[in-house]
């Protein structure tokens, strides 16, 4: 029962790092129907942003995610306006290839200017836990949900209350429609996109502090991502936060009870069943 | 003509003057020419670079100290290096040119048993002798292919003197946890060590596999917590021991003893998990020893300083290894008379010669038998704790709470 309890909680903050990497993913996603395949490279590109930060500058990796959102916010915007622009009209097929060749170019870049060592943001609490009754909460775990879920929160209300999020929305459901009423879709756009890789410079930070970087973790990043936008849905920042959680505790419960090896069988298992009986996601609005 | 066309034209000529260039320096008079495909980008990059930086290092020392001797004349050494992006079937592909069309005259191995398992089979088909110093896996060898040499002990015992190190531990550990990923290596350090510790006495309370990109351990950990496992092995690759130990640290899972069969020996790995690194246990067939005599690089303290000087960073096993390779080939050759490859292919497994890395003589099914030293990282340093001689010096046992430390 013990076992079960810490499980699961295992499950629910694995999840909250999954949520955080997958909401960039299905914002880009949903706006500006770009499926993303470098979104696990600027993930991986947001870690060496804050390993430099805490390395070269002491900066605290929590403390300094602001610092970290805001350069990979930039790149985003640029990238956008200078490269992804260019194909926003073309076939779904065109921005697959674009954003592939994106990020092959992001992670051999990142290995010339990082090399391929493996790099740990360690400040001295990251591996401290505390106990709760049998389960043992993991600190620098439990932070980065509590940033997870913060942000996904904040990213709602944005979308639901702000201007901009208004217009973001608007354009995702009506282009034209939101043209009429005055929204200039390209700064829109590269506002949508620099948001999304902001939030995955985020998840990046927080990832280095539980786990490990080198220029290659971005692929699978991206896979996982992929999965949960879409076990959770588009539509709505809380959905990705329901889609990380169910996969996070699936995948412990099955890592635990059937075997390691079948924790990504599990998962991508539940891919497909949720394509098949629900396809606009957990939380979507049923067509 | 367009401005853009007189460009294109410009590119495409000038990449194959460069081709031919490249092309004729390698085919000079009198070289032999050593091929490889090694793991220069790709996840296990920061490995496949020892491959790299090994052949490079002893085929220039080779050639400094005068070049190969066959027979009267002298030949230089020259090696043609391909990247195979950590992707096995790229490696094969490349082996196949290799062999194929650059006709290089002898073959050195890649990184990793995946990879020297599905490239065997080029030297095989082709009867080329590849000496690889990436794989260790006994499937490798259980083939009875002629042609593949590795100088890598095998992986089935690479957890034998740590078993033989539990026993003289106080306490002595009960239960023990073998955790190992789901690749010929480490299914292969599995099948051997299951038996070694039942012989032991010890009880294999937990025996899982896991997927080789896994990055989450805390279900695992959280077992081997509630199972109150004394003693953790653990087959697998640096990235995953990375993230087992430090999701070890996070759930205050503190086994008296875990032992990992790759990344202790490398200061990259102790350089990312920085204290968190202390205590873990490993095993090497390589520690550099002035005792160690070769005839190229004096003894292996000296090849270590001269490696750490040119490359700026410690060379492991890997590197000693790949360059027990470079020399094996040369040693051969010289004994053979002959660049033929068959008539190397007959002197490699005759071949018996010191080396950096230890004695080079294969067995029967072309693998090295070299005992492995058991380590410990203790505080900043890596210590030997159990050798083929036993007990060198005390480990540090049991490993303290986290909280503890």
């Amino acid at each position: 029962m013990d076992l079960l309890a810490q499980i699961l909680v295992n499950g629910i903050l694995l999840g909250g790092l999954y949520a955080i990497m997958a909401l960039g993913l299905a914002l880009v996603w949903g706006v500006l129907n770009i499926v993303n395949l470098a979104h696990g490279a600027f993930i991986m590109l947001g870690a060496y942003v804050s390993w430099h930060l805490y390395t070269y500058a002491g900066i605290d990796p929590f403390l300094g995610l602001p610092i970290t959102v805001v350069v990979m916010f930039v790149l985003g915007y640029i990238i956008q306006r200078g490269l992804l622009n260019l194909i926003v009209r073309a076939p779904m097929f065109n921005t697959l290839l674009i954003t592939f060749g994106l990020e092959v170019v992001l992670t051999y870049l990142a290995q010339l200017a990082f090399s391929a060592d493996f790099r740990t943001i360690n400040p001295s609490y990251a591996g401290n836990s505390f106990q709760l009754g049998p389960v043992v909460l993991p600190l620098a775990r439990l932070l980065a949900f509590a940033v997870a879920i913060i942000l996904t929160v904040a990213m709602w209300l944005f979308l639901l209350h702000t201007r901009l999020g208004r217009a973001i929305r608007a354009t995702a459901q009506n282009l034209v429609a939101a043209r009429l009423y005055g929204v200039e879709p390209r700064h829109l756009y590269a506002m949508t996109f620099a948001i999304g890789v902001g939030l995955a410079g985020a998840a990046g930070g927080l990832y280095g502090t539980v786990s490990q970087i080198n220029p290659y973790i971005g692929a699978a990043l991206t896979a996982k991502s992929f999965a949960i936008s879409i076990i959770g849905g588009l539509d709505n920042p809380l959905g990705v936060i329901v889609g990380g959680l169910f996969l996070g505790i699936i995948e412990s419960l099955t890592a635990a009870y059937i075997g390691p090896t079948f924790a990504d069988v599990a998962s991508f298992g539940v891919l497909v069943l949720v394509l098949i009986v629900r396809p606009s996601g957990l939380l979507g609005r049923t067509a | 003509m367009s401005k853009a066309q007189t460009i294109k034209i410009g590119i495409a000529s000038f990449s194959v003057l460069a081709s031919v260039a490249l092309s004729s320096t390698l085919a000079a008079a009198k070289d032999i020419v050593l091929g490889a495909s090694v793991q220069l980008t790709g996840p296990v990059a920061n490995t496949g670079r020892y491959y790299r930086d090994a052949y490079q290092f002893a085929i220039d020392k080779i050639n400094a100290a005068g070049g190969v001797k066959v027979g009267n004349e002298t030949y230089q050494l020259a090696l043609k290096l391909y990247d195979n992006q950590s992707d096995v079937n790229l490696s094969v592909r490349q082996y196949t040119q290799l062999v194929s069309q650059d006709k290089v005259n002898l073959l050195l191995g890649p990184f990793a048993s995946n990879f020297a398992l599905a490239d065997s089979a080029i030297s095989e088909k082709y009867r080329i002798p590849m000496v690889q110093g990436g794989g260790a896996s006994d499937q490798i060898f259980s083939r009875k292919f002629k042609y593949i040499f590795g100088t890598l002990a095998p992986a089935s015992d690479y957890f034998g003197s740590t078993i033989e190190t539990m026993k003289t531990l106080k306490p002595e550990p009960k239960s023990v946890a073998l955790l190992y990923a789901d690749d010929a290596f480490d299914v292969s350090v599995a099948e051997g060590t299951r038996p070694k510790l039942k012989n032991a006495g010890f009880t294999v309370a937990m025996d899982e596999r896991y997927s080789t990109n896994a990055t989450d351990f805390n279900s695992l950990l959280s077992q081997i917590k509630s199972k109150n496992i004394d003693a953790v092995l653990v087959a697998g690759h640096e990235t995953e021991i990375l993230n087992f130990v430090r999701q070890a640290k996070s759930l205050a899972v503190a086994p008296k003893l875990y032992s990992f069969t790759v990344g202790v020996p490398s200061e990259d790995f102790r350089k990312a998990l920085g204290k968190d690194a202390d205590y873990a246990f490993g095993m090497t067939a390589w520690l550099p020893s002035a005792d160690q005599k070769d005839r190229w690089f004096g003894d292996a303290d000296q090849f270590a300083k001269a490696y750490r000087e040119k490359f700026g960073y410690e060379p492991d096993y890997h590197a000693a290894s790949g360059v027990a390779d470079v020399e094996a080939l040369v040693q051969a050759i010289e004994d053979a008379g002959s660049i033929d490859a068959q008539k190397v292919r007959d002197a490699l497994a005759k071949v018996k010669f010191e080396s950096v890395y230890g004695t080079i003589a294969f067995s029967e099914n072309g693998q090295i038998d070299l005992p492995q030293t058991v380590i410990q990282v203790q505080g900043e340093k890596l210590v030997a704790i159990h050798g083929e001689k036993g007990p060198i010096n005390p480990a540090k046992y049991p490993m303290p709470a986290w909280d503890a430390r």
